[in-house]
């Protein structure tokens, strides 16, 4: 029985590419491969949105509406969905002059009972050291 | 020459924008430009809007980023993709992407 840990840290804005996108796309698909694993084996996913990648969590994301794309607010909340731990680093919103008002905490709607945590980038390096693999986006 | 200058990234890699002098520059925030007419980085706003231009944002990208025309510094002008061809057709003689 193993437990295969993975981190994805978002460092880019969303939108001007899928790279953002993507980081949510890989960490919701890790949740599906258990089929291919032995049993009591798991694979978990953290995902910290760092610098310019804090402005993915915004909320009130209108692209679906505009441009009939999923929104990257909703990929944070299917994540959530998931339990998967979804931290934002919280000097980066600072240096934005963001707060917990501006961005996307939770996805109660959908029923998920993960929130998404604002921490101190200290933090957000702990959860690096403890990953076995760690996937920059 | 009058020029608008279309500016797509937040991080812009270029000097390009810095060194144009035209005798009307039109610079119109699109996609993750949108970022410079919003995000005050540690209080203070992008350099960008300090520059001698008029100064644009595109209303969609801003929504689809979930900013609001609250946001937006009060140099730069909201404008819609109509408003776009008519700044292209008829303010400006040419037109270039950063």
């Amino acid at each position: 029985m193993a437990t295969t840990k993975l981190g994805f840290i978002v460092q880019r804005p969303p939108y001007k590419s899928e790279n953002p996108k993507l980081a949510l796309t890989h960490a919701i698909a890790s949740q599906s491969v258990e089929v291919y694993l032995n049993d009591g084996d798991i694979v978990t996913a953290d995902i910290a949105f760092v610098g310019d990648g804090v402005l993915n969590c915004k909320k009130d994301q209108k692209a679906m509406d505009l441009y009939k794309l999923t929104s990257t607010e909703t990929h944070v909340k299917m994540a959530l969905l998931l339990d998967l731990n979804v931290l934002v680093c919280k000097e980066d919103l600072d240096r934005f002059g963001l707060t917990e008002n501006d961005i996307v905490l939770n996805a109660e709607e959908f029923g998920a009972e993960m929130t998404v945590k604002v921490v101190p980038f200290a933090e957000i390096t702990k959860m690096m050291e403890g990953v076995n693999h760690l996937l920059f986006f | 020459m009058k020029l608008a200058v279309f500016v797509s990234d937040y991080r812009v890699n270029v000097d390009t924008l810095e060194r144009l002098n035209p005798e009307k520059l039109g610079i119109i925030f699109v996609q993750n430009g949108v970022y410079h007419a919003t995000v005050k980085e540690n209080g203070n706003s992008s350099s960008l809007l300090k520059k001698s231009a008029n100064h644009y944002v595109l209303l969609d990208d801003l929504d689809t980023r979930g900013l609001g025309n609250s946001d937006v510094a009060d140099n730069v002008k909201l404008v819609t993709y109509g408003d776009i061809v008519d700044l292209i057709f008829n303010e400006y003689d040419k037109t270039a992407w950063l």
